[in-house]
């Protein structure tokens, strides 16, 4: 449950942040650019690494390990998905549509609302979702710094050399990853306009 | 209703897309604005509803400069039509057509009678297409749809950039006739940008012929084809302009202008309707379809017989009585 908590927070936070994000980005292509950048570095960061990091940093308001920092490490990696999905779905909105709404008389913020993110909606949902099944296995190794979750019990498993415990812990985060993913699925069928 | 004042349009510091055109446009007039691609039609168009900003000179619509208007709620009062019909695919077919209504606030009430009166107009059935889907039309119905859309909330004016290019030929057609006969109805001004000379004839009262961004003459059809302004001009009408004039006319035209042989009945003859276009005509006297043509009126009544000699002195009288017009 730890895990589903951690995981789950920390996507919502990243589609508060991301998405508006990628939107704001579609205005600014020069901005976008380095943005999208330094996600992408931020991406290539491993994990563990990450985590070494934010230690020392934290430690300096008394969080440096537990369930701070592993929200703001998953919350990161979440950011590249999420924004480059949005930014390109944006973007990609066909270009006459785009020139229709705005001959009607439509606001940047209308635009924006009826008709360019309902039409990057799937794009959008995609980006989702793959932040979200990497977030299930990178909050595995969160356990480290003791955030709990599914990966104590391979941690432990590992130290004890059981076997067994660590493949439970595997196999229970793997089906976590699939069911989610398939949860999303519906999703973001559910959330994308009949018409697309 | 519409002015242009020596409108320039100019791109990176040098390149006129738009060069000091002026010319006015009365209301309830449908005025093609005709020329090769890159000559600065679109461009134009677009300047109307500050979609393109004005470089130099202003356009006035009802005498107010377009520069000055509110650029969101001046575009709620202009029709826009755009080739590719700009349909939002995440909206019914209902919500599209309603979608400037409800950015002004009209009550659901409103929206309803507006949206059943506008679908009966073009032609569509509206509880049929209500909750439908554009992706789930025919490129036909969604340009329909997409003349709906831009006259939802009874705009003055309409703006159509080759509203009809994309589709094939004899949709094409279809559309462009039951256009016409939406406009006797509505009576909108309208800008209505194209690139063939032969659907400028037809749907225009006035052309615009541009070339490089300026205006090379500017008047009825009939004085474009029969009195071309200048070289550019005859060329881009084609030296078979006045087969393109005979679609300028019906057959009640020539009715109303030189008699017809009388009719005796005497086998089969083909027949045509008066509101039928010379063009027609013609071409079935050419193509040997039949000899003579026999003229119904709207009853059914034979009037008499139509030849191409007939065609040919109606013609005759045509370029050599109408007196000359200026735009």
């Amino acid at each position: 449950m730890e895990h589903v908590q951690l995981v789950g927070l920390a996507i919502i936070v990243s589609i508060l942040i991301g998405v508006p994000l990628g939107v704001y980005l579609t205005t600014n292509e020069y901005l976008a650019e380095s943005v999208l950048q330094i996600f992408s570095i931020i991406m290539t960061i491993p994990s563990i690494a990450l985590f070494g990091v934010m230690i020392p940093i934290l430690s300096t308001i008394g969080q440096g390990i537990g369930f701070l920092p592993a929200f703001i490490a998953l919350v990161l990696y979440s950011q590249l998905p999420i924004i480059r999905n949005t930014y390109t779905g944006i973007n990609e909105v066909d270009p006459n549509i785009r020139d229709a709404a705005k001959g009607l008389g439509m606001t940047t913020l209308q635009r924006l609302i009826k008709v360019e993110i309902p039409n990057a909606m799937p794009l959008i949902m995609a980006g989702v979702r793959t932040a979200t099944v990497l977030n299930i296995g990178v909050g595995a190794i969160a356990a480290y710094i003791g955030a709990g979750g599914l990966g104590s019990l391979i941690n432990q498993g590992i130290s004890r050399s059981n076997t067994t415990m660590v493949l439970v812990g595997a196999v229970v985060v793997s089906i976590l990853a699939i069911v989610v993913d398939q949860l999303l699925r519906y999703f973001e069928k559910r959330f994308t306009p009949k018409g697309i | 209703m519409l002015e242009f004042k020596n409108v320039s349009k100019i791109y990176n510091g040098n390149k006129k897309a738009v060069d000091h055109v002026n010319f006015n446009v009365d209301e309830g007039e449908l005025v093609v604005l005709l020329g090769p691609s890159g000559c600065g039609k679109t461009t134009l168009l677009r300047m109307v509803n500050q979609l393109e900003s004005i470089t130099e000179g202003d356009i006035h619509l009802n005498n107010k400069s377009v520069k000055e208007s509110n650029k969101i709620e001046m575009r709620r009062k202009i029709g826009y039509v755009i080739q590719s019909n700009g349909l939002f695919p995440n909206m019914t077919i209902e919500k599209n057509v309603m979608i400037v209504p409800d950015l002004l606030g009209w009550d659901r009430k409103k929206q309803l009678d507006r949206f059943n009166y506008l679908m009966e107009l073009i032609g569509l059935h509206p509880d049929e297409y209500r909750k439908r889907y554009p992706h789930e039309l025919s490129g036909g119905q969604q340009q329909r749809v997409g003349v709906a859309r831009a006259l939802a909330a009874d705009p003055p004016v309409m703006l159509m950039d080759e509203p009809f290019g994309a589709l094939d030929p004899i949709i094409r057609t279809k559309i462009q006739d039951e256009f016409l006969q939406i406009q006797k109805e509505i009576k909108k001004t309208i800008l209505f940008v194209s690139h063939d000379i032969d659907e400028a004839v037809k749907m225009g009262d006035k052309i615009a012929l541009f070339r490089d961004g300026q205006l090379q003459q500017y008047n009825h059809p009939f004085e474009i084809l029969h009195r071309p302004a200048n070289e550019f001009v005859s060329e881009f009408v084609g030296q078979d302009r006045v087969l393109k004039s005979t679609s300028l006319y019906s057959v009640k035209d020539l009715v109303d202008s030189v008699s017809l042989t009388g009719y005796q009945k005497a086998g089969s003859v083909q027949t045509v309707q008066e509101d039928t276009s010379l063009r027609i005509v013609i071409s079935k006297l050419l193509n040997q379809e039949a000899e003579q043509l026999a003229v119904e009126d709207t009853k059914g009544k034979i009037k008499g017989i139509l030849t191409l000699d007939l065609v040919e002195k109606f013609l005759y009288k045509q370029i050599k009585e109408t007196p000359k017009r200026t735009g």
